[in-house]
């Protein structure tokens, strides 16, 4: 009974698994394979995207009694384009990452199913319309990545993991406790049918309490964050780029979806996630900027760039449709944007410190002449995480501002200037570095081209974005906005 | 009666500083936990939770403490101590936890919408706060990784016992309890093998380095 | 076709020579220098085109939708392309010199690919056909300059790279929520849509004059106004083509350029009188004159002194555009390309005498006349034309900015014109007097700090004809102002079309 459409969905969902456990048989050692094999997907992501549009794509899986809902609508096509074009990329970057960076070929093996399970994970929070669905692909996310990030086996990467292993797990039996309550009291899990029955009494807001308590550790927003910068800081490139790009959205996606559908009025609780936002862009980009390692730097500034994300939801709650409609669209490019950069941010400062053997700030003197080109891949991504034009950043930085002031909610205003003042500050940091003519060094490695080449896409994707936005944001408004 | 063994065996597991003791305790507790699924009249689930939480995540926690080729053994006694007034956003977190489901369960038995059928267990649902008060209890101060572990089994069993209390056991709920089972035993295996890695590389037991204060 | 065809291609010329100048390797000397000079040539040819094509009654634009009710915008019209051929008149004499200076010296790659897209931004603000498109390349801008800036690596010209950036990456949002507001208020303006804001009610005339200080305060840092002003002399640690074009063309006039825009094209230079705005930008720009003139005066170096007098000069436009009236605006707008011409001979000059004689203190340049014979001539040129003596371009600026007062009614300017004058002459005449009249190394007294003989004429080729190409600009810009193209003619048309129905 499926249709070509649905049948197409659930192969470009589960291809990613099924390629990773290929390439743990046989790990691919060129990153042609690997483009050509994974090409694929975003190709048919982008057949589906007008028919998911018209909001033809949904419909059920049933299983011993239960049914799993699921719906394909233009957000959630265009994350999965988004996911598949940063998982084309993290693949590609791990065959160079393997020849240049030498980790034990049988770890090496164990990171293709793990990044397919990742992937496979991901489609399934964006298709799902369903808590059960929903929390099973959480899960499977959230084990996977602990997996990836133990991959180089190092103490301070297993304490790292583990902590996170406990946070994750901790702040899944929360999520699990709060759909507990919203099944006892409204008797269903399907998000459309939730959504019909709920009332805003005491269970249904304790409930979200739970469940954004668990999502927000999940999605490290301030202050529960305190688990991420641990762990990138051990962990390969390629798993960074991955999990700063997309592992920490989902679960902010799945937070925002809840709100949106069961408590769409709740400005005070609204407002106080806005405000852990704006704390969260200040002490993010505060931390980032005291940061003495390179990979810290970017991984504060993930705590930060997030942060942004949570503007969305002062922003939403109670005010014109207008409103509403502008800072919808912010967000998601923000959420674009942010991923491709800080995918291809990770990948170059990996790059940087691959190539020059130092982890450190004070490392990188005299790389601006010996390695411009990863240099200027990392100020290309910094571009869009300052939010300056043309890129991702900026204009979603000129939507958020807009609806802020359209709104009059002010705050939100010195929230992004502050941000973008603080990314500037940590980002050319760097680059000053980078621009240091004493210490000459001489023994820097030599990586594969590609290793270069797919960040700078990357970058070149988030910065061209933000002018061609108007596409997919078209798209999204098609699709229905709050 | 099966809840009031359920929160002793609960209490048991997570009091003992005998590791190898507290670990055979959460297997029995496991098989409890079973047995009021089977009581429940889901069989299936009764045999999953058999084979998923008291055999493979029991075998996976004993696994910790087990010798294993020339790994060293974990010592078998928790050492670390514990202080007072130690990590207070911990506890905090696990207050504020408790206290809101304790709120939502008695705004909705206020309600009155509970679809309580007529062979649910009355108990489950105090039985299930109580578990999952000691399992946070357990999580919040212990520091030794295993009994970490050993809480958060806790934990999610506690979650469960409440999650069929509160709706009953329907399909819904089954899917969600085995999915809830699957996760806690990779979740499991994955904490015991690094716990073990750990140990092997740095001696150590908890997450804080050692000599830390 | 044609419409959309030479706005994109006249900014893909220097983004397109960014980007291959990044990819070629850093020896690949010859391949470099010829792309630079064929960009800059070619550019420099698109641009006349577009001139002889708006002179015609051609249009020339391209857009496409960024977001829902929000446009980039390219267009060339009158204001714009004068601006656009300043920058590629410019670039071309600046690379030349710049080829000639950097010569054997390390990282040009780097320095000329962030050198062609500080051109193309430059291109890109005075093509914009909204705020929007505007602010794209400004920030761009921003961007571009700050490795030209930090090009030496040095502590200080780090630092003087930092300091650079606070200034302007504040403007930038100071700047971007001025637009905001004024978007979220009125929708997508094109330039020259003036009638959209001059129809709000009296009830918005307070937002309107508030955004309007907001934007001119982000404007206000590139362009150097006091108190906004204190990143420029100290970027003078920058190499000296990049000190001349970011004083002569790129950062402080995108400032002034977007002060001239804001005015005359958003807000209509009759509605920013009715509200009072002009002569707040007046007195500020007196403020800048006589502040920045003074500082000037107390400079011991070439080049602080030169900065300084950038501030001042760069002010004069904006005190054009204060004074209400068509005098006004002709004094600005001419000003603004009189201003680049002189500005950028002086600092080449500056950089001929550091690069051959090593010279950087004023007191230093005692009978480097007599050495450097065609330089002093260039340098005496631009000063005088800084003072306003007849008939060198400086004089016609002055000129209208008199008359434009008294038509402004505003009598109180020409005593700042006078004042500032005098100040100018008083920090120029002095250096003048030591290059031709006082006895230095040439005639036996002392020693040149650093002398070097880089070619067969007073200095390097390379650095000698550009510098001498704007000079004779400059002094032609001033003969023949009457002459059909001069940047007084332009002017002159440009303010018609703001002020003619």
């Amino acid at each position: 009974m499926m249709s070509a459409a649905n049948l197409l969905l659930w192969l470009a969902l589960v291809a990613p698994l099924l390629l990773g456990l290929l390439a743990w048989w046989r790990p691919p050692r060129h990153m042609r394979g690997v483009a050509l094999a994974g090409g694929v997907l975003p190709l048919a992501t982008l057949w589906l995207l007008p028919r998911a549009g018209e909001g033809a794509l949904h419909g059920s899986l049933s299983l011993a009694g239960l049914s799993l809902h699921w719906r394909l609508d233009a957000l959630s096509a265009l994350l999965l384009l988004l996911t598949q074009l940063v998982l084309l990329a993290s693949a590609a970057y791990a065959v160079g990452h393997r020849r240049a960076a030498l980790p034990p070929e049988a770890t090496h093996a164990r990171f293709w199913p793990l990044l397919g399970g990742l992937v496979l994970a991901l489609g399934l929070i964006w298709v799902a319309a369903d808590l059960l669905l929903l929390y099973a692909g959480l899960e499977l996310m959230g084990l996977c990545a602990v997996g990836m990030m133990l991959l180089p086996g190092k103490a301070e990467a297993i304490r790292a993991g583990l902590r996170y292993l406990l946070y994750a797990l901790v702040g899944s039996l929360a999520w699990l406790l709060g759909v507990t309550l919203l099944l006892g009291a409204w008797g269903t899990l399907e998000l459309a049918g939730l959504a019909a029955v709920v009332e805003p009494d005491v269970t249904t807001r304790i409930a979200m309490a739970l469940l954004t308590g668990g999502l927000l550790l999940k999605a490290a927003i301030f202050p529960l964050h305190g688990w991420l910068v641990p762990v990138h800081s051990s962990a390969w490139t390629p798993v960074s780029a991955m999990h700063g790009a997309l592992v920490v959205k989902a679960s902010f996606f799945i937070l925002i979806t809840l709100w949106r559908l069961l408590l769409p009025e709740a400005e005070t609780a609204a407002g106080a996630l806005g405000l852990l936002g704006g704390s969260a862009v200040l002490w993010g980009g505060l931390k980032a900027w005291r940061a003495d390692s390179l990979k810290q730097v970017v991984a504060w500034s993930t705590v930060g760039q997030l942060g942004y994300l949570m503007l969305l939801f002062p922003l939403l709650a109670g005010t014109a449709a207008s409103v509403a409609t502008l800072a919808w669209q912010a967000t998601w490019l923000q959420l674009a944007g942010h991923a491709l950069a800080k995918a291809a941010m990770f990948m170059a400062a990996g790059n940087l410190m691959l190539s020059t053997g130092a982890s450190r700030l004070s490392g990188l003197a005299g790389t601006s002449r010996r390695l411009p080109l990863s240099l200027m891949t990392f100020g290309i991504a910094a571009v869009t995480l300052m939010g300056l034009p043309p890129s991702a950043g900026f204009t979603a930085k000129w939507l958020l501002m807009q609806a802020s002031l359209q709104s009059g909610q002010w705050l939100w205003v010195v929230v992004l200037v502050l941000g973008t003042l603080l990314t500037a500050a940590y980002v050319f940091r760097v680059l000053r570095c980078s621009f240091v003519e004493e210490a000459p060094r001489h023994d820097f490695q030599t990586l594969p081209r590609g290793m270069d080449l797919v960040p700078l896409l990357l970058a070149l994707a988030a910065v061209g974005l933000g002018l061609v936005a108007e596409w997919p944001l078209s798209l999204l408004r098609q699709g229905g906005v709050p | 009666m099966t809840s009031i063994t359920l929160i002793l065996l609960a209490l048991l597991c997570l009091i003992d500083r005998h590791l190898r003791r507290a670990c055979l305790a959460f297997i029995v507790f496991a098989l409890v936990m079973s047995y009021t699924w089977w009581q429940l009249s889901v069989p299936w689930l009764a045999v999953v939770e058999a084979l998923l939480g008291a055999l493979l995540t029991g075998t996976a926690l004993l696994h910790a403490l087990g010798r294993a080729g020339d790994v060293p053994r974990l010592p078998q006694r928790d050492a670390t101590k514990q202080r007072v007034g130690e990590a207070p956003a911990r506890w905090f977190a696990a207050l504020a936890w408790l206290s809101l489901a304790g709120l939502a369960l008695v705004g909705l038995l206020r309600s009155g919408r509970l679809p309580l059928e007529g062979d649910a267990d009355p108990t489950l649902m105090p039985a299930g706060l109580l578990v999952m008060a000691l399992g946070l209890w357990a999580f919040s101060h212990h520091r030794h990784l295993l009994r970490r572990l050993l809480a958060f089994n806790v934990l999610g069993s506690g979650v469960f016992l409440l999650l069929a209390g509160l709706a009953g056991p329907g399909p819904q709920v089954q899917g969600l309890i085995l999915v809830g089972l699957a996760v806690a035993l990779v979740g499991s295996v994955l904490g015991v093998m690094l716990l073990r890695r750990l140990y092997a590389l740095e001696g150590s037991v908890t997450l804080e380095p050692e000599g830390d204060p | 076709m044609s419409a959309s065809f030479f706005p994109v291609a006249t900014l893909a010329t220097s983004l397109a020579a960014a980007a291959i100048i990044f990819l070629l390797p850093e020896g690949a000397v010859r391949a470099r220098t010829g792309l630079n000079l064929g960009a800059a040539v070619l550019k420099i040819g698109l641009v006349a085109w577009m001139v002889r094509g708006l002179s015609q009654g051609q249009a020339y634009a391209v857009e496409f939708p960024v977001l829902e009710g929000l446009a980039f915008v390219l267009r060339a019209d009158a204001l714009g392309i004068m601006f656009a051929g300043l920058s590629s008149l410019l670039w071309l004499f600046t690379t030349i010199y710049a080829i000639g200076y950097l010569e054997d010296s390390p990282n040009r790659r780097r320095f000329f690919g962030f050198f062609s897209l500080c051109v193309a931004s430059t291109l890109g603000i005075s093509l914009a056909g909204n705020l929007f498109t505007f602010l794209i390349f400004y920030e761009l801008l921003t961007l571009s300059t700050y490795p030209l800036v930090a090009h030496r690596g040095t502590p200080k010209a780090l630092a003087a790279a930092t300091l650079y950036l606070r200034f302007t990456l504040t403007a930038g949002l100071v700047l971007m929520i001025g637009m905001v507001a004024l978007h979220t208020l009125a929708g997508d303006i094109r330039f020259g849509q003036r009638e959209i804001l001059a129809e709000f009610g009296p009830e918005q005339r307070g937002v309107l004059i508030a955004i309007f200080w907001v934007l001119i305060a982000g404007f206000g840092v590139k362009a150097a106004l006091v108190p906004l002003h204190g990143w420029l002399p100290r970027a003078m640690v920058a190499p000296a083509p990049v000190s001349a074009l970011l004083h002569a063309v790129a950062v402080v006039k995108a400032g002034a350029f977007g002060i001239v825009r804001l005015v005359y094209d958003v807000y209509g230079a009759e509605f920013s009188q009715a509200l009072g705005l002009l002569t707040g930008l007046a007195v500020i720009a007196s403020v800048t004159i006589l502040y920045a003139s003074l500082r000037a005066l107390a400079q011991v170096e070439l080049k602080p002194r030169l900065a300084f007098s950038t501030v001042s000069q760069v002010s004069y436009v904006v005190l054009g555009v204060g004074l209400f009236g068509p005098l006004g605006t002709i004094a600005a707008l001419s000003h603004l390309l009189h201003q680049g011409l002189m500005k950028i001979t002086l600092f080449f000059c500056a950089g001929n005498y550091a690069e051959e004689l090593g010279i950087h203190r004023i007191d230093e340049l005692d009978g480097a006349g007599r050495r450097m014979p065609l330089t002093s001539l260039a340098f005496s040129v631009g000063a005088l034309g800084m003072i306003g003596v007849p008939p060198l371009v400086g004089f016609l600026s002055k000129w209208y900015l008199g008359t434009g007062a008294v038509q402004a009614g505003m009598p109180w300017v020409i005593a700042v014109l006078v004042v500032s004058s005098l100040l100018n002459a008083a920090y120029f005449l002095p250096i003048l007097y030591r290059l031709w009249f006082c006895p230095g190394p040439d005639h036996g007294v002392g020693t040149w700090p650093e002398e070097r003989h880089l070619g067969r004429f007073e200095t390097s080729s390379w650095l000698l004809l550009p510098m001498l190409a704007t000079a004779l600009f400059s002094v032609m810009a001033g003969l023949l102002a009457g002459m059909p193209f001069s940047p007084l003619e332009w002017a002159t048309r440009v303010a018609n079309l703001e002020y003619l129905p």
